[in-house]
This record gives structure tokens, sequence and C-alpha cells, in this order.
């Protein structure tokens, strides 16, 4: 339902008011007009009616209209129709039960009212005064009849002169106004008049001479304008011989003035009563049609202004609660028009002021959380770009956030472990076990800070993390720890291989310089003294330089060796097929030892790479020496090399794998086979994959090795292809630099 | 709740409201029938022009009832009016009322004298019958009513009407409107018209 603004109401309101002022001037206007000239009546009676039609149809085309309004609402549990309905039908017992009390009283007055005027005392009395008149009339009537027959037979003889004689002695003698002789049609013969000037004798009524024609003596009363009445009395002349003329003589005579008064006193009452006696019954009839009108309009207009007035009444409820239900759903920006000053006006007010306030904190509440929003997003970027690891879990060990690098650091993903427990996400991951059995000893003993080492084994290798726990700040004591991890492990690799750097170059420095003298000092003792010897101290002589010979060798090859190690030299940087070269290399090696099964699996996408194609010869001489060194007594030796062509962001890498089916690296030097001296064969320098990662490093790539799930060690090397892209090259080069120039 | 059969609940609305409307239409009939039963109208009616005097005759036959009888009898009094109008033709346009006049008189039985008493309002003249009919007779004879001198007239095409009516008199104002919707001692006959020889 379209809800209307309070100025449209407004507008309705007075326009229903200046409506029916208009009715009702105008239906007042004419009654009065019609009151006061009932000659009018006749021709405004009919827009009398029509004004009154109007009216009632208008009354009643808005209370119905009004009606289905609400009987509409209240199926449609409109909000507000039960409350008007209920408000109407109070309103309406409280006006319609005094109204039908008023009309029940007022029809019973108006019957017995009316009726009363009406008491049959009265007319009986005013016919017995109708009777008395007409006696007393009547009785004048008959002697004036009575003497008009007596004067007609007198006039039947005599002539003209004598019977105007006659006629004027009657007229004086009985006080007539007039009497006169009338012959044939009329004609009058004689006459006597009181003023015989002025006048002639009236003419007989057609009445009277057909009766005196019958010769049946006529007498009548006849009532005058002015009040008076007049007796007029007429008899037929006996015919005689001398005239056969039909004559008869009329004679007029006055009632006397207050015999007249009375019969005309007695005559009005009766005519009015009469009129009134007409009356009875429509003036009731229309009374009642009147009184039961204005009740009609009255219960109409009442129930009208009762839904008017209900529907005014819960306007501003029907609106509170449409602004509640917005305000509900969230629309602060609801504003309810003020319908008054009043209680309602006030509660109104106190909802819009709400409403304004609701709408202000929201907007705060919403740049906070915006502001937080904010700042969590840019604490997530922090996180997820450092790399350090970042994990914050409850005292339950729930993970409750994590970043990237956490779980690159504990080789599982994180993203989507908020909410679970660390031991559950630890299954099957060796390295995040032993970082939660880690935990778990110093939570358990009762540690909330510290800072230390933590060096977890895995199928990769050793990883060592320092690792610092922090409790969480919260109200509740158990808020949880935030840990922070970073992996050392190639910072220490990075050390020891700094160390042995300078290990090497010392050895190379300090120790080679004096092997040759002594080797030269031994070999020169043994020529000058082994001559003049006995054989016995020659002998001893002689198994004495041999030995410091040979070690001296033995030291100078592991001086060179160091020094091999130790050494940075100019790369020679050229394009060539790693495919190629690993092809080579496997050939060399089936024709050197048939027992070899070596197998390549090469990517052809990968054509070209530039890099020192000598020294990755020698990294994969190296690779597949030490693969089948550690093939020896394997029953069916398997070596597989291949290669890949991998992107890793705008630089494209090679990747060189060696995988044998050998017996593995051992677990507790998996994160240490790199480290010079760190082997597991009985013989060699353990120099071989040290100098192989030193190679690789100085191309900018890097190498890991672990062993294979089913079996075997896998070595795997990273190379950029274009020497230009190479993401280590800063590092490697400085390095390599630095070494330079240290040698030089 | 239990509910009705809607087409049998419309089937009992629309006869209660045939009921109703029947019931209204017997009321409003009742209301309406006419107390002056019998024909009312002018049976002919001219003017004839005596120096420069339009007088108007009329014949009208007046109803005759038992009803007005016995009322004249109880003491009402009736009202004759004989309305003539003349108006003339305008093109496009409401014709123009030249004259508008009413001759009135009325007729109430004289209980005292046992007569049928008719008196011209204007005048004051009144002249009594024996006899109902004799009464209704004269009324329903007009002669040279004098309604329209030739200076009113200038030129055009005019028409005479003449209507009668017949109404309980001596009734006051303020009863009459009382007495709006319920009397029916009120009837007029139809226009008789004719154009006005010029």
């Amino acid at each position: 339902m379209r809800a209307r603004s309070p100025r449209t109401l407004r507008f309705l309101a007075v326009g229903q008011v200046l409506v029916w002022s208009a009715i009702g001037l105008g239906a007042f206007l004419l009654l009065a007009k019609s009151v006061q000239n009932s000659a009018e009546f006749g021709r405004l009676q009919l827009w009398i009616l029509l004004v009154d039609a109007c009216a009632v149809i208008v009354l009643c085309v808005l209370l119905a209209r009004q009606l289905w309004r609400l009987v509409r609402d209240y199926r449609a549990h409109v909000p507000g129709s039960r409350l008007t309905a209920r408000t109407v039908a109070i309103f309406g017992v409280l006006v319609i039960a005094p109204l039908l009390i008023v009309y029940a009283s007022s029809l019973e007055f108006i019957n017995q009212g009316i009726d009363s005027w009406f008491k049959v005392e009265v007319k009986q009395g005013l016919n017995d005064a109708l009777g008395l008149s007409r006696a007393a009339l009547d009785l004048r009537m008959r002697e004036y009849s009575e003497r008009t027959v007596a004067l007609a037979e007198s006039l039947a003889t005599g002539d003209a002169t004598e019977i105007a004689a006659r006629l004027e002695k009657e007229r004086r003698a009985t006080s007539a106004l007039e009497i006169a002789l009338f012959g044939a049609h009329g004609r009058i013969l004689a006459a006597s008049q009181e003023n015989a000037f002025e006048t002639l004798p009236s003419q007989p009524p057609p009445d009277l001479v057909r009766q005196v024609e019958q010769r049946v003596p006529y007498v009548s009363l006849e009532p005058q304008a002015d009040g008076r009445y007049l007796i007029r009395t007429a008899a037929a002349l006996p015919r005689t011989g001398a005239s056969r003329e039909a004559r008869f003589v009329v004679a007029l005579y006055p009632v006397p003035a207050q015999l007249a008064a009375l019969s005309e006193a007695v005559q009005d009452s009766y005519s009015e009563y009469g009129n009134l006696v007409a009356m009875r019954e429509p003036l009731k009839y229309s009374f009642r049609l009147t009184l039961t009108l204005v009740v009609l309009l009255s219960m109409l207009a009442a129930i009208y202004l009762a839904i008017y007035s209900a529907q005014r009444l819960v306007r501003p409820v029907q609106d509170l609660i449409e602004g509640t239900r917005a305000v509900g759903k969230g629309d602060f920006a609801t504003r309810l028009p003020l319908p008054s000053r009043d209680e309602m006006g006030f509660l109104v007010h106190s909802f819009n002021d709400m409403t304004k306030r609701l709408r202000r904190a929201r907007a705060e509440a919403t740049a906070s959380q915006q502001a937080v929003e904010r700042e969590r997003t840019r604490l997530a970027i922090i996180l997820a770009r450092l790399s350090t690891g970042v994990l914050a879990i409850d005292r339950s060990m729930t993970v409750r956030t994590a970043n990237e690098s956490a779980g690159a650091i504990l080789g599982t993903d994180l993203s989507s472990a908020t909410g679970r427990a660390l031991p559950e996400l630890a299954s099957g991951n060796e390295r995040l076990g032993q970082f939660v059995a880690a935990l778990a000893v110093r939570f358990a003993a009762g540690r909330e800070e510290w800072r230390e080492q933590l060096d977890l084994d895995g199928s990769s290798g050793r990883r060592t993390l320092m690792c610092a726990c922090t409790p969480l700040p919260g109200e509740d004591a158990g808020a949880g720890f935030v840990i922070v991890f970073d992996d050392i492990t190639a910072l220490l690799q990075a050390q020891r291989d700094a160390a042995w750097g300078e290990v090497a170059r010392r050895l190379a420095h300090e120790i080679k310089n004096p092997l040759t003298p002594i080797q030269l000092s031994a070999e020169r003792l043994r020529r000058r003294l082994l001559a003049g010897m006995s054989e016995r101290d020659a002998e001893i002589l002689e198994r004495g330089t041999r030995t410091i010979v040979q070690q001296v060798e033995t030291m100078q090859q592991m001086v060179n060796a160091f020094s091999e190690y130790a050494r940075a030299p100019e790369m020679q940087i050229t394009p060539f097929s790693l495919n190629q070269l690993v092809c080579e290399v496997a050939d060399l090696y089936r024709s050197q030892d048939p027992r070899a099964q070596i197998r390549l699996d090469l990517d052809p996408r990968l054509e070209s790479i530039e890099a020192d194609r000598g020294r990755v010869r020698q990294i994969l001489n190296n690779l597949v020496t030490n693969a089948l060194e550690a093939l020896d007594g394997v029953g069916s030796p398997r070596l597989e090399i291949s290669t890949r062509l991998e992107a890793g962001g705008e630089a494209a890498y090679a990747v060189l794998s060696v995988c044998d089916n050998g017996p593995g690296f051992q677990r507790e030097l998996l994160g240490r086979v790199f480290d010079p001296y760190v082997t597991s064969k009985p013989k060699g320098t353990g120099l071989g994959l040290a100098i192989v990662k030193k190679i690789i490093e100085e191309h900018g790539g890097r190498i890991d090795a672990d062993n294979r799930p089913e079996g075997g060690a896998r070595v795997r090397v990273v190379l950029p292809v274009k020497d230009s892209t190479r993401s280590a090259t800063g590092a490697a080069r400085e390095r390599r630099d630095q070494l330079r120039r240290e040698r030089a | 709740m239990l509910r009705g059969d809607p087409t049998r609940i419309g089937v009992t609305r629309a006869r209660l409201l045939a009921i109703l409307c029947a019931m209204g239409c017997v009321l409003w009939s009742l209301a309406l029938a006419n107390a002056l039963e019998g024909v009312l109208e002018v049976r002919s009616a001219y003017v004839n022009v005596d120096k420069g005097v339009f007088l108007l005759y009329a014949r009208i036959e007046y109803p005759q009832s038992p009803a007005i009888s016995d009322a004249l009898r109880d003491g009402i009094t009736l009202t004759f009016d004989l309305d003539a109008r003349v108006e003339r033709d305008r093109h496009l346009w409401f014709n123009a009322g030249i004259v508008d006049l009413t001759l009135r008189r009325e007729l109430n039985y004289h209980a005292v004298s046992d007569r049928y008493v008719v008196r011209d309002t204007k005048s004051g003249d009144q002249t009594s019958f024996a006899t109902l009919d004799e009464a209704l007779g004269y009324l329903g004879h007009v002669d040279a009513w004098p309604i329209l001198v030739e200076p009113q007239l200038d030129g055009g095409n005019y028409n005479i009407s003449v209507r009668a009516g017949v109404r309980r008199g001596h009734l006051p104002a303020a009863m009459r409107a009382i007495l709006f919707w319920t009397d029916d001692w009120n009837r007029v006959s139809e226009w008789y018209t004719w154009s006005l020889p010029v």
C-alpha cells in the first residue's frame, strides 16, 4: 500500500471539510429560501432532494471506501489495521448505542405526541359546535324561507307597482338586503335593495333556478369573503290566470354579525382541525423518516469520522512500525514525519533521534571496522611477505593464524589450517610432528616465553629453526601463543661454507708451501745419508723417508683438493645443450662401466643454458660417480638422469635430477651432505659434493639432496637458463669476486 | 475455522439483496402513491388578443375522487394553480422567459353552510357552490385571463405553456418542509404548449 504524505492527507481533509460545508450550506440556503416563500418550495424541492441525495451518496461512497480499505487491510494483516478496526468498533459502539436509544425514544415521543394532538374530545367538541351553529342558522334559514314562500304567494296577484311596493315593504320589515322578483330567463321584474342606486340585484345561481322551476323553495347559506353570511331564499310564485309566466322571488338576508362571527370561528377551527388530522399520519411518517435519516446520517458520519480519526491516530503508529521494520533491516536512514506536537509527536521525534544516533554509531562502527580491516589486510600482507614463519595458536594448540612462510618452513600447507589442531595437521608430516612435539614439551614444562634453536629432521634433510614463543596478550589467561621461527639452515650452511672456505684457503696457503721443502728435505736426506749408512740404518732411513714422502704426497693431494675447493677460477660462460652434455657423460660412464644402467629422461624444451660447460660436466661427473659408487653391491642398480625446464617467475630454470636405487643418504648426514669431509664412503676426501655445491652456487643455482620414498637417493640441481637472470647472481658473484680479490 | 461454501454464500447474499431491493421498491412506490388520483391535464387552451391584451382561455380537467371529497369534507383546503409561461425562442441557448404567471385559487368545504367555496387568493373574491362538481367545473374554466400585453413582444417566435397543479394548501411553510418526503397531495400536469400568434 502506497502511503500518503501528511501534506496530501491534510489536503484531503480540508477538501472533505469544504465539500461537506458546501453541501450543508447549500441545503440550508435552499431550506431557508423555501421556508421564507412557500411558492419556492415546489421549485426548490428537486434541488433540495438532489443536494440531500448527493450528501447521502457521497457519504455512503466515502464510508464504503473506507470500510473496504479497512477490511482489506485487516485481512492482509497490515500493521495498524487491527488497532484501527478496534478503535472504529469502540467509537461505533459509543456513538451508535446512544443514537439508537435516542432514536427509539424519539420515535415513541413522536407517535404519542402527535396522537395527543387529535384527541376524541376535541373532535367531538368541534362537531358539537358545528352542529350548534348549523342549528342556529337553520332556524333563521327556515324562518326566512317561510317568509319568502309567503311573500311569493302574496305576490301572485297584483300589478307591477303594487308588487314593487310589497317587495319594499317586505324588505324593510325583514331587514333583507335585497328582494327581487325574476321572470323567465332571469329577467328582473321588480326589486328592492338597500342601496338601489349602486348595484342591480345579484343574479340567482343556476341551482337556485333549477330548483324553483321545480316549484321547490330554495334556501342556502352563502359565506362571504369578508366573513359575513348571507341567507339566500327563493320561491316560485303561484301561477294565476292573469300571468302564465314562471316567476320567482329571491331574497337575500344577512345573518347577524355575532352569529356569523361565531359560526365563522367554528368553521375556521373545523377547517384547521381537519387539516391537522389529515396531516397526522404524513406528519408522523415524515417525522419518523426525517428522524431516521438524521440518525442514519449521524451514524454514517460518526462511523466515517471514527474511521478517519482512527486512521489519523494510527498513522503515526503505522509509521513507527514501518520505521522499526526498516531499522530492523538495517535502514537507519528512515525518518518519520512528525504528526503533531503531542505525545505521539514526541514519540516519533524520539524515534527519529534514535535512528539518527544509530546511523551515526553505525557509520563510526563501519569506519572502525574498515580501519581494522585495513590493518588486518596490511598485517596479512606483511605476514605473507615475511620470510619468517609466524604461527598463532591457543593453549589447546589450535591454529588461529599462520602465514605462508610458516607452512613453507614446516613443509605443509597451513592456508586452511585455521581452527584446526596443530597435532592433527602434523600427522603424516615428520618435520611438523617434531615441531609440535617440541612445542608440547615446552608448554608442558610451563614455559610460555622462550627462544631456542630447534633441529627438525625430515626426508629432505635436517632443518634448523630459530624459534621464539611469546604468549599473546588478552583478557583471559588462555589467549594463546605466537611462535615466530626462521629457517636458519641455509645461514648455518653458509657459515659452515665460509668456515670451510677459510680452512681450505689457509690449508692451501699455509700447509702446501712447507710440504715441498719437507718432501725435498726428506729425499735429500735419503740421498746424502743412504749411501754411508749401514744396511739396517739405511733400511730404517729408507722406510722413514719413504713414509715422509708418501705422507707429504698424501697431504699434497689433500691440500690440492682443498685448493680446488677454495679456488674461484674465472668461469667461461657459454651457451650449450645440457641434454647433449648429459648424453655425453652418460655414454662415457656406460662405456667405462658396462654394469651401469643409466636411463635418461630429457626435456626437449630445454634447448640450451648459459653456463661454464666444463664445470657443469664436473658436476655431472661427481654426481654420477657418487651415484655409481653408492650402487656398489645393489642387485639391479639403476641410475636415472633427468632434465626439466621450469619457469620461476620471469626466469627459466634447468632442473637436473640424478636418482639411484641405492641405500640413499644416511639420515644423520642428510642435512650436511654438502659439507666438506662429510661422507659415508671409506675412501675419498669428502669434498666431492661440497665442490659440486660450490660450483652450482657460483652459477647462481642451488642443490638439494634427499631420499626417495621408494628408496634411493636423489640429488636435484637447479641452474638458471640465462646468465643474466640468475637469482643468486648477486650473492654468488659477490662471493666469487671476494674470493678472487683475496687470492690476488 | 470452518468456512461455508463460497458459491452458496454468494447465492444467499444475492437472494438477500434481491429481497431488500424489492422491499425498497415497494416502500418507495407506497411513498410515491399520490392521493390526488385521476386525470389532471389541460384539455385545451388558447389566447385571444383584445386591444393589445392577450387573454388566456383554458379548459382543465381536475381529478375527482372520493378521497378528494372526503378530504375536503374533513377540512382540507386544496390549492389549484394554473401556471402560464411565455418564452421567446433563442438559438443555441435557453429560451428567454417573458412571462411567468400563476393563477392561484383555493377550494375548501364550508362545513357550516355545507357548500364548496372557491376563493381567488390574489383578489380575495370567493364563490360558493352546492356541489363539488360545480366547484371543479368552475375551476376548470378559465376565461379571459390577461397574461401578456403587446409591448412585451419585440419580434421572434414565442411559445406559451400552460400547466395545472393541485396541492394541499393552507400548510405552513415549515410544515411543508417537514412533509417534504411524504406529501402525496401535490400533482402537476404536463405542460400544454403552443406557439403564440404574433
